[in-house]
This record gives structure tokens, C-alpha cells and sequence, in this order.
């Protein structure tokens, strides 16, 4: 079992999910407080954890599910876990906070906050969870609670859209993540991550490291919006910026980047790891950053930073070096602390003003102070100004890209600038200059939304000011379980006068300066945008629909001689398939071919004749009643054969059935309209290719059974026993009445029934006559 | 040579009797209800069903074989009469007001459903090809009869002649193949065939006979390309009746295909497994892909099971004891959901207007709120979501395809789901986030069917929740 709490912790917030419509509402205005009480407790029981986790402890659950599967409900917290549990936990708060006051009247905020809760609920079972599955489970769970959170304003399509969007995008990485993450279990023996990552030298030699990789990093980057899948992410700017802010930049999106770091001891490492890891990280980076600049929109600009960020994030990992890992730790909480802050400003500048645009704002400092001051502190935490805590983190990642070259080096800085750029354009942009006519007059915000803010602005100066408060307690044991080793870690704000610091103050200023000439700049850009990604998830789409409407179109089309037509192809194909063994041909012609024609008696080859001529007739009778007679005369004819091998009961049921269904065809023919041929003349020799084709195969199988005998002739039997057992000199009739009177039973029955439906025929249709 | 008289045990087919009884009380009682009254012979099939899912239970664990090897009651077997038991209860639960409400309110339509569950329960424990023939026409002339029953439905017609033509072409493939492979052993026991396979492994009219039994299978299944039938009779179908049959079918002719091709032909093996692999990805695909565009909640449903019959093949791909209980889970799980889905397409129903079209749905989350939340439930588990039945079934058969070999198989099947995830979530999409559409006013759930809903509903999250003891029970195995 372990720590029962830990399973209490992750499990409340489904639980409170569930009153959560009640007490909003019974308590409409205080229910963002009240509720904000779970991820606040939430977030206390993180802290007290610290402690324990700087020891080097790790905390444990686990509780059979289904053990035949060797699935466990197991969650463990070690430093990265608790990392991930208290932004998700923190910010939470903040968040639920905010909502209240966001949404301030909406009659949907109950659902809101329960879906709410529920995504925080699975976000931290993604954290804590020790098993690969339960793990997948939340991951999708995430995904549900993200689509329904993105489409919580559904009376936009472009909102609903864009939910879907997102969720299809995600939703299908998490399945590729799943093979994935099935293939590691099936080489590695276990679905526990505490035993699959100490396995982590079998699995990269296992030949199924590269697909389990691959299919692993599928649901990592659409998680995480990277590149391809990074488009989704700003169109899911549609959401409630408190859902933009909580999923979409602090937590969600970095489920992608907690597992990777997760995977890292067991996965990293390798080649393949570097280049696809670490260039695609790169390449996000750069993307995320360039598509930002030509940004209007305040969250949509703060999406692509977000885009950026994580490439950034997940490039560090690639990389794997101590440094990039314990710069990616770092990384991970400043931007948490700042971009949460940001995107929060957002809203509650949308709020006051009713418009994001960027260009239609500015000097909002003199109406919004509160909030003012903590767009300053989040924007400079942003751009990496001292003291706050994004210095520290950008500093690291300098160093990071000065240990490996110059073309890391240059990469790393051209993102930095663009961050810059993003950070002045909301700090500068929005609050300094000039006062712009806004279509709301603008007004400070109500004290749930200047918080959330505050709080995270406030961290971000803080732990800046004074890093050695989080450095041993939670970057250390973070890092460690990062790398799988214990590390030491010390963070300081000054460290001299050196080459990253100098970079440092020529990307702020530089990055500035490109804020300033913020017009220019975008009227250069805006041809040279680029969604290719976005057109390709479009193209997939339209494509799978189009086969859909031509698979309706062609095959699905009604008309049963079609579906007729391919059933017995696919089975003459299926069958024939035999016939390639080249035995069969040996078979064919060693049967004893010239016994067969001399065994021949003529009234035999006189039947077989009759019938191929009954049924070329049935078939191009032009008539209704012709083609009956004809198939009649086909059926008497093999009630001969019975006859002509000895079976004479069998004769006699099938002359009887025979009749009776020629008169049945009759009587109903005879209610049908004229016949008409309606088929083409290509149709028609299409047709009988396709049933000589059919027709030969079977024949030439039933030539192949030809010769197969297992049991001795029952006729002996019989003509032994007939007058012994059953007292009756006729054979037939002692077989008929006697051996097989319960046959004969039933077959009078049968026959009995059918001429009581044959005469209720006759009956309707005289009524209906009279 | 002697005739002897095979041993007569009919507590292994006690299931099976007690309904074809029921069956032949209600036909007679029917002729001596009056019409008002018509729904308690539905209420006395759900007893006989009662009572007969109390005798499979009482059979569990001892597995016996009877009539010379002709039917057997092992856990395999009995699970999956279980699983028609509670499919063909749920579906007369569904019944009760849709046959008054589309004014076919005759009892015959409980026995024929009644037959056709006699059929079923035969072909799942059915150890011999000729009782598993028999078995498959005991079920599906019932079925054919049913597609038609709405008599002034020229739809309901079409499906049902539709349906009568191509099955019978069906069965005329499966009773060769049954000829071919009695040519190539000399016998129809399942066990026997095997036998006879272990000592002469070149056998030709054996291979024939087993592909020709593949194509019976795989139409009563709907595999690609022998689907043909089931949109147009899924959709032509009284909703009732549709519901039935696409879960029952199901199980009860996947039971005695999985019997068939691992009792009788394991040592073929290699050579169907690739087959059997490839007909996989066509039905999925196919199934899912059409499944895309479709406007008609029933053709979607209809589209979907394809697809459904495609990742229980995997299941069958991959043999061994992890993929048959790993079917039969998914049966189970099926079974509930799809039941689920077309009870919330007859709850919202008016009379005889249904909601048929997509669009139909919108702001039915409005109207219903609980009908909505529980038709949404059910597509997220047919889509595979966690933590529901859907979710938990295809985990099971994925992982069993991985742990054979058959990794590739699974990765297409998780492709495919994701596919699904598309048409799934437009009905939700379509309930949640849309404007009511008019001309739909509020109506009365009848309560019946609600219960049917609830009943699924609990199924549904239990499995996925706490799937243990599903799984274990589906864990017995064939008795060979």
C-alpha cells in the first residue's frame, strides 16, 4: 500500500469535481474561493513533502486493479513528480481563484469548475503515477478535459473547432504513446516505471528500441505542442484564458516534457534520443519564437512564446548533459511562475478593455496598477533580467549552448531574442506609452484577478532574489531523478562576469530594440507565414473523408448483386489461394481418370448432361416460369443420382422438397411484375466470368474429393438387418419406417408445414380475389 | 459396424432448452393474450432468460461435454452465453415500448428473438461443425424474420430480404466448407479434426474447407469484404432489432469461429493467422474510414461494429489463453456499450420518429441531460476511452497482440481507434454544443428503456473501472 494520502490527494479532486455545481450554485460569488481550498490543501501537502524528498525518499502507493494483468493502481513521488504536482496543485489555485471572478456570472461556471477539477485531478495522476497504464489513462483524461474545457464557449464553431482540434491531435499521440509504452513493457517485463527505468541498458539494446521510442515520442511532442503538432496550441487560445493559462502553458502541454525527463534514464542517451529529442526541441524553439513575432493577438502571441518554450524545454532533455538538466528543471518552474502570470494578465486586460489586440493597446499602467506591476515583474522574469528567477534559467540554458557550439549557441540566443521581443510587447507595449481607446474603459481588476498574478510575479522576484530556497529541496531531487543519480545542485544569481552574462545583456537589449521597430518588423514578416503543419492536419482530414465518400459511393452503394458480386470473388480468392500449392495439380492428374469414364454407367452421363442443360436453360430462360421448370428439372435430376447410388430415402425427400418449392416459386411468381432484363451485355459476361470462375474452382475441388471414402457402405447393414432387427423383407421400407424413423418423422413434419404455408398462400390470395 | 445411441446429458444444453421453451410458452400464450397485453409475453421471455442465465451459472466451473461430442458447457462457452443472456435481455428491456411505439406490438417478435437466442447459445458451445451449422441457421432465420418485422417499412423490408440473400449465400459456403473439411478427415468434431490434422498436417480439402467456413464466419461477424449487408440492415432494421442482433451475432459467431479455427485447425495456424491478420486491418480500416461521413447514427453504429469485429480478430491473430479471454472481455464489453448506444437512440425517439440523422442531436444534452451524458459515456467507450469498458477490451486485446508478436497489428489497431475518436465525438459535439433543432419537443423517456440505459451504464464503468472479475471468469478456456 504505501502512503495512503498520496492516493487521497491525486483521487479529491474527482470527488470535489462532483459537488462542485452544487456549491457554485448555492454560492455563486464566493465559489472560486471556496473551492480553491482543495488545490490550496493540495498544495500545503506537497510542500510538507519536501523535506522528505531532499532526504532522498520517495513516496509510495500502490493498490491491485487488475492483477492478472500485473496492473496496479501504483503512484510514486519522487523530486520530479512533486515538481510537477506543486505547479499543478499551485497555480490551481490561483486559477480557481481567477475563475471566479473570470466567469463571474456565467451559468455554466459549476461545469466549469468540475471539469476543471477533473482535469487537475488526472494532471496529477500523469505526475505521480508509478504505472504505465494508470498513467495513460490520466494522460487521456487530460485530453478529454482539455477538449471540453477549450469548447466550454461551444456556441463558436471556431471554438469547437479548435476543441477538436486539439483533442484529435493529442488524443492520437496518446495512442501512439500507448504502443509504445506497450512495447517498453513487453521488453522490459514491467509496466512500473520504477522498474522499467532501472532497466534502462536492455531497453536501448532491445531491437524494439526505435519503434518504442518513436511511438513514444508521438504522444510526448502532440502533448507538448511540437513541431509538427505545435498548431494546435494557439488555436486552442479559443478556451477561457483561465483554461489558456492553467492547461495550456503552466501544466498540460508540459505532460510531453514531464515524460520525456521520466523516460530520460531509461530511454536516453542514444543517438537516436540526441537527434530527434534535441532537434526537434531545436526546431520548435526557433519556430515558436519567429511565428510569435507577426502575433497580434495577447494569448495567441503568448501561445507561440509557449510553443517556444517548450521546444526549449524539450531540446535541454535531448541534449542530457547535468547542466541541460538541471537547466531544464530550472527552466520548467521560472517559465511556470512567468508565463502563468502572463497569460493571466491577458485576461484580465481583456477583461478591463474588451479587446486583446496588442496594437489597439497601451498605457493601461495609469487604469491598472496592480496588474501593471506584475506584468512588469513577469515580463522581466520573462526576458531573463536580474534578479528574477527566468535570469537564473536563461543563464543556465547560455551555458548549456556555450558548452556544446556555435550553431547551439546562436539557436538558443535567436530564441532568446524573440522572447524578449514577446516580453516588451506586453509590459511595453500594453501598459507604457500611449493611452488607446478601448472598447471597454478600462478599470483595475476585482482582486480575484490581480492575484493570481501578484502570487506568481511575487515567486518569480522571490525565489530569483533568494534561489537557495528552492535549490536544495526541489531542483535537487528533481534533477536527480532526471538524470537517475543523485546531483548536487547550487543556483546563484551572480557568478561574475561572464561570456552568458554578457549574451544576457545583449539579447535584452538587442530584443528591445526589436521592439521598437515592433511595425517595421511585422509588416516584413507577414508574407513569409507559415502553417504548413496546420495544412497537412487539414489535408489528412479532407483526404479521409473523401475515401470515405468514395468507399460510400462505389462499394456501399445498395444494390445487392454488387455486394454479391465481391462476396464471391473474395471467397474464390480466399479458396483459390490453395491452388497455388503445386501438389493439388499432382493430385488432379493422378487421379484414376480412366477408371472414372469406364465406370460410367450412360443414364449417369445422361443425368449430368440433362442437368448442365437445365441450368444453362434457367439461366437465359427468358421467362419467369421457364427458369422454375428448368431448376426443377435440375433438382429431379439429382434426386436420381440418389437414386442411381443407392440412397433411395434421400431420393425421396428431395423429390418431395423439390416439388413442393416449384409449386411455392409458382404461386409467388406469380405475383410478381413481368421479367425484364436489366443488366448490360458487359455486365452479363462480366457476371458469367465471375461465376465460371467460381463454378470451375469448386468443381475442381470436388474432383480433388473425388476417391475419399472413410466409412464402409452402410447398405451391408442394412440388407443384413432388415429382417432380423426389424421383421421387413423391403429394404427401403424398413430403412424409411425403422433405422430411420425418426428422419422420416421429421421430414413429414417439415413437409406438413410447408404445405400449410403453401395452402395459407392460396387461401390469402383467394380472399383477396373475392 | 452399429449404431449407438450418443450420451443424452441434457444439463449441458439446460441454458439452451429452458429458452426454447420460454420460446414455445410465450408462441403459445401469445395466441391467448389480448392485445393490450402483449407486453407481458416480453416480460415472460426476460423470465425465461432469468431462469436460463441461473442454469449457466449453475453449470460454471465443470465443464462437461455431451450428445458424442456434439456441444460442451466450458467456461469459454458459458461466458459467452452469459454475454447473449444479458445482450438479449437488455434488448427485449429496450423492446417492451418500441414494439407498441412502431405498432408491431405482437408477441411473435419475442419468440423469434427467443429462437434466435437458442441459436446463439448453441453456436457458442457447439463442439461439432454440424450442430455449429445448425446453430447458425437457428439464429439467423429468426433474424431475417426480425430485420423485416416492420411490415409497413419498405425499409424494413429491403433489410430483411437483403439480409435472407446474402445470408443464405453465407451458409451455402459454410456447409461446403463443412463437406470439404469432413472430406479431408472424416469427421465434423472439432477435436477430431484435430486429431486428424496432428497425424496428416498436408491436407488440402482441409484448407478448402477452412477457408470456405471463414467466408460463413466472417459474414455473420461482418468482416471486410462480407460486410456488405450490415449498414444496409443495421439501418433498415427496427432499432430494436438492430440493437439485438449487432451484439448477440457478435458474440455467438465469434465464439464458435474462435472455437472452429483454435480447436479444430491450430495446426494451420501460420497460414491462417496471416489471413486472418489481413482481413483485420481491412475491416478495421474500412469500417472506420466509412464510418467517418456517415449522417445516420444507426449506419455509424453500423460502420462501427465492422470496425469493432476487426480488433476482436486481432484478438483471435493472436491465439493463446491472453487473446481468447481477451475476446471474450471484449464481447462483454461491446455487448453493454452497443446495447447502450441504440437504448439512448430509442429513449429519445417520438413514437416512431427517431432520431436518426446526427443533427438531430443538437442540444439533445439540453432536453436530456442524463440520456445525453449516458449516450456520451457510451461512445467514448466505443471509442477506447479510459477508464471504461471500451477502454479496458482493447487494452486487453492490444497487449495480447504485443505479447504474441503481433505488435505491428496493435499499432494499427491504436491507429484506427484514433480514427473512431473522430465519429464518435460528433454525436457529443452534436448534443453538447449545438442549438436544439426544432420540431423536436420534449417527450417522455419510458422508463423501461431508461432502466435498460442505467443497467448499461453501471456495466460500462464498472468494467472499466474494476475489470477483475470479468476477466478472470473469461480466463477458462475451451474444454478440448
Amino acid at each position: 500500500m504505501g502512503d495512503l494520502a498520496l492516493a487521497v490527494v491525486v483521487l479529491s479532486g474527482f470527488v470535489v469535481a462532483l459537488v462542485a455545481p452544487t456549491v457554485t450554485r448555492h454560492r455563486h460569488n464566493a465559489a472560486g474561493w471556496l473551492i480553491a481550498l482543495l488545490p490550496l490543501a493540495l498544495t500545503l501537502y506537497f510542500v510538507a513533502q519536501l523535506p522528505r524528498l531532499a532526504r532522498g525518499e520517495v513516496l509510495t502507493f500502490a493498490a491491485p486493479w487488475v492483477a492478472e494483468l500485473g496492473l496496479a493502481f501504483s503512484l510514486r513521488a519522487d523530486g520530479l513528480g512533486v515538481l510537477f504536482a506543486l505547479l499543478i496543485s499551485g497555480i490551481g489555485t490561483l486559477i480557481v481563484i481567477y475563475a471566479g471572478g473570470y466567469l463571474h456570472g456565467n451559468p455554466f461556471l459549476g461545469r466549469f469548475y468540475a471539469w476543471l477539477l477533473v482535469f487537475m485531478a488526472s494532471m496529477l495522476g500523469v505526475a505521480l503515477a508509478d504505472n504505465l497504464i494508470v498513467l495513460f489513462v490520466f494522460w487521456e483524461l487530460t485530453s478529454l478535459s482539455s477538449y471540453i474545457l477549450i469548447g466550454f464557449e461551444h456556441e463558436s464553431a471556431s471554438a469547437r473547432a479548435a476543441a477538436l482540434q486539439a483533442m484529435l491531435v493529442t488524443g492520437a499521440g496518446g495512442l501512439a504513446m500507448l504502443a509504445g509504452l506497450l512495447l517498453l513493457g513487453q521488453v522490459s517485463g514491467s509496466l512500473e516505471l520504477s522498474a522499467l527505468l532501472t532497466q534502462g541498458d536492455a531497453l536501448r539494446a532491445s531491437p524494439l528500441y526505435p519503434a518504442a521510442l518513436l511511438l513514444v515520442l508521438l504522444g510526448a511532442f502532440s502533448k507538448s505542442a511540437q513541431f509538427p503538432f505545435h498548431f494546435w496550441l494557439p488555436n486552442a487560445m479559443q478556451a477561457p484564458t483561465p483554461v489558456s493559462a492553467y492547461l495550456h502553458s503552466a501544466t498540460m502541454v508540459k505532460a510531453g516534457v514531464y515524460l520525456l525527463a521520466r523516460l530520460n534514464p531509461a530511454l536516453g542517451g542514444t543517438d537516436l534520443w540526441l537527434y530527434a529529442v534535441g532537434g526537434i526541441g531545436a526546431a520548435t524553439m526557433l519556430l515558436g519564437g519567429y511565428l510569435a513575432l507577426t502575433q497580434t493577438d495577447l494569448k495567441r502571441l503568448l501561445a507561440y512564446s509557449t510553443v517556444s518554450a517548450l521546444g526549449t524545454l524539450t531540446m535541454l532533455i535531448g541534449l542530457g548533459t547535468s547542466l541541460a538538466l538541471k537547466a531544464m528543471v530550472v527552466f520548467v518552474l521560472a517559465h511556470a511562475l512567468y508565463k502563468g502570470a502572463l497569460f493571466l494578465i491577458a485576461g484580465a486586460v481583456d477583461h478591463a478593455t474588451g479587446t486583446r489586440d496588442v496594437t489597439q493597446l497601451g498605457g493601461l499602467a495609469r487604469a491598472m496598477p496592480i496588474t501593471a506591476s506584475a506584468a512588469v515583474l513577469a515580463a522581466l522574469a520573462m526576458a531573463g533580467v536580474p534578479p528574477l528567477f527566468g535570469f537564473i534559467a536563461k543563464e543556465l540554458i547560455y551555458e548549456v549552448g556555450l558548452e556544446l557550439g556555435v550553431w547551439w549557441i546562436s539557436a538558443i540566443v535567436a530564441s532568446a531574442l524573440f522572447t524578449v521581443f514577446i516580453a516588451s510587447t506586453i509590459a511595453l507595449g500594453v501598459f507604457f506609452g500611449q493611452t488607446r481607446h478601448t472598447p471597454k474603459h478600462a478599470h483595475e481588476a476585482p482582486s480575484s484577478l490581480w492575484l493570481g498574478p501578484v502570487v506568481l510575479a511575487g515567486l518569480s522576484l522571490l525565489i530569483g532574489s533568494a534561489p537557495e530556497l528552492v535549490s536544495a529541496i526541489l531542483i535537487a531531487p528533481t534533477v536527480a531523478a532526471i538524470s537517475g543519480k543523485p546531483v548536487a545542485v547550487k543556483l546563484a544569481l551572480w557568478h561574475g562576469v561572464t561570456p552568458a552574462l554578457l549574451l544576457s545583456l545583449a539579447t535584452v537589449l538587442v530584443g528591445i530594440g526589436l521592439f521598437f521597430a515592433r511595425d517595421a518588423l511585422r509588416r516584413l514578416l507577414a508574407p513569409l507565414r507559415w502553417s504548413g503543419a496546420e495544412q497537412t492536419y487539414a489535408l489528412a482530414l479532407d483526404g479521409l473523408n473523401a475515401l470515405a465518400r468514395g468507399q460510400t459511393r462505389v462499394l456501399q452503394n445498395g444494390y445487392l448483386r454488387r455486394y454479391l458480386m465481391t462476396i464471391v470473388l473474395a471467397t474464390v480468392g480466399l479458396t483459390g489461394a490453395v491452388l497455388l500449392n503445386q501438389p493439388i495439380w499432382n493430385q488432379l492428374s493422378n487421379l484414376p481418370w480412366e477408371t472414372i469414364w469406364q465406370d460410367a454407367r450412360f443414364y449417369e452421363l445422361g443425368l449430368a448432361v440433362l442437368i448442365v442443360l437445365a441450368t444453362i436453360a434457367a439461366v437465359v430462360s427468358p421467362s419467369r416460369l421457364g427458369a422454375v421448370a428448368a431448376l426443377g428439372v435440375v433438382g429431379y435430376s439429382i434426386s436420381l443420382i440418389f437414386l442411381a447410388f443407392g440412397a433411395p430415402d434421400l431420393a425421396m425427400t428431395q423429390f418431395t422438397i423439390e416439388s413442393l418449392s416449384v409449386l411455392l416459386f409458382v404461386l409467388v411468381f406469380y405475383h410478381l411484375p413481368r421479367f425484364t432484363r436489366l443488366s448490360t451485355s458487359r455486365a452479363r459476361v462480366r457476371d458469367a466470368v465471375i461465376a465460371a470462375l467460381a463454378g470451375g474452382l469448386m468443381t475442381l475441388f470436388v474432383l480433388l474429393a473425388v476417391g475419399v471414402q472413410f466409412q464402409p457402405s452402410i447398405s451391408d447393414y442394412f440388407l443384413e438387418n432388415a429382417l432380423p432387427l426389424a421383421h421387413g423383407r423391403n429394404v427401403v421400407n424398413v430403412i424409411l419406417v425403422d433405422f430411420r424413423g425418426l428422419d422420416t418423422l421429421g421430414e413429414i413434419t417439415v413437409l406438413g408445414i410447408a404445405a400449410l404455408g403453401a395452402y395459407a398462400l392460396l387461401k390469402l390470395r383467394r380472399e383477396k380475389i373475392e | 459396424m452399429s449404431l449407438s445411441v450418443p450420451d443424452l446429458n441434457f444439463r449441458v444444453i439446460a441454458p439452451a432448452l429452458i429458452v426454447a421453451l420460454t420460446a414455445l410458452i410465450v408462441l403459445l400464450a401469445e395466441l391467448v393474450t389480448p392485445a393490450p397485453r402483449k407486453r407481458w409475453l416480453g416480460v415472460l421471455g426476460l423470465i425465461g432468460l432469468l431462469i436460463a442465465a441461473g442454469a449457466t451459472v449453475g453449470l460454471w466451473g465443470a465443464p462437461a461435454s455431451a450428445f458424442g461430442g456434439m456441444v460442451v458447457a466450458d467456461n469459454f462457452g458459458l461466458f459467452l452465453t452469459l454475454v447473449i443472456l444479458l445482450g438479449a435481455a437488455l434488448s427485449i428491456l429496450l423492446a417492451l415500448d418500441f414494439v407498441r411505439a412502431h405498432r408491431v406490438d405482437q408477441g411473435e417478435y419475442y419468440v423469434l428473438v427467443l429462437f434466435a437466442v437458442v441459436g446463439m447459445i448453441l453456436m457458442a458451445t457447439a463442439t461439432d461443425l454440424i450442430v455449429i451449422f445448425l446453430a447458425l441457421e437457428l439464429l439467423s432465420l429468426p433474424l431475417y424474420i426480425l430485420a423485416a418485422f416492420k411490415r409497413a417499412d419498405a425499409r424494413s423490408l429491403e433489410a430483411g430480404l437483403k439480409y435472407f440473400l446474402l445470408g443464405a449465400f453465407s451458409s451455402a459456403f459454410f456447409l461446403y466448407g463443412i463437406a470439404f473439411i469432413f472430406g479431408g478427415t472424416g469427421t465434423t468434431n472439432l477435436m477430431k479434426i484435430a486429431d486428424a490434422l496432428a497425424k496428416n498436417p498436408r491436407n488440402d480439402l482441409l484448407l478448402v474447407g477452412a477457408g470456405l467456413l471463414l467466408v460463413g464466419f466472417a459474414f455473420k461477424v461482418a468482416l471486410v469484404p462480407f460486410h456488405w449487408w450490415t449498414p444496409d440492415v443495421y439501418d433498415g432494421a427496427p432499432t430494436a432489432v438492430t440493437a439485438f442482433m449487432s451484439v448477440g451475432v457478435k458474440a455467438a459467431a465469434f465464439g464458435a469461429f474462435f472455437r472452429a479455427f483454435l480447436v479444430a485447425l491450430p495446426a494451420f495456424a501460420f497460414d491462417w493467422r496471416i489471413v486472418l491478420a489481413a482481413l483485420a486491418v481491412l475491416t478495421m480500416t474500412l469500417g472506420n474510414v466509412a464510418a467517418l461521413l456517415q449522417s445516420n447514427v444507426k449506419r455509424m453504429l453500423a460502420y462501427s461494429s465492422i470496425a469493432h469485429a476487426g480488433y476482436i480478430l486481432i484478438a483471435l491473430v493472436a491465439m493463446g489463453a491472453s487473446g481468447l479471454s481477451s475476446a471474450l472481455f471484449y464481447l462483454l464489453a461491446y455487448t453493454l456499450t452497443n446495447l447502450g448506444a441504440f437504448g439512448a437512440v430509442i429513449a429519445l425517439s417520438d413514437g416512431e420518429r427517431e432520431r436518426l440523422e446526427i443533427r438531430d442531436w443538437g442540444g439533445a444534452a439540453r432536453q436530456y441531460p442524463f440520456i445525453a451524458a449516458m449516450f456520451a459515456i457510451f461512445m467514448l467507450s466505443l471509442a477506447g476511452f479510459p477508464p471504461l469498458a471500451g477502454f479496458t477490451g482493447k487494452f486487453l486485446i492490444f497487449s495480447a497482440a504485443v505479447e504474441t508478436g503481433w505488435a505491428w497489428l496493435a499499432v494499427i489497431g491504436v491507429l484506427n481507434s484514433l480514427v473512431s475518436a473522430y465519429f464518435y465525438l460528433r454525436p457529443i459535439v452534436q448534443m453538447y454544443m449545438s442549438e436544439p433543432v426544432p420540431g423536436w419537443d420534449r417527450i417522455r423517456v419510458a422508463p423501461l428503456v431508461a432502466l435498460a440505459l442505467v443497467l448499461a451504464l453501471i456495466g460500462v464503468i464498472a468494467l472499466g473501472l474494476y475489470p477483475t472479475p470479468a476477466i478472470v471468469m473469461a480466463t477458462g478456456g475451451f474444454l478440448r
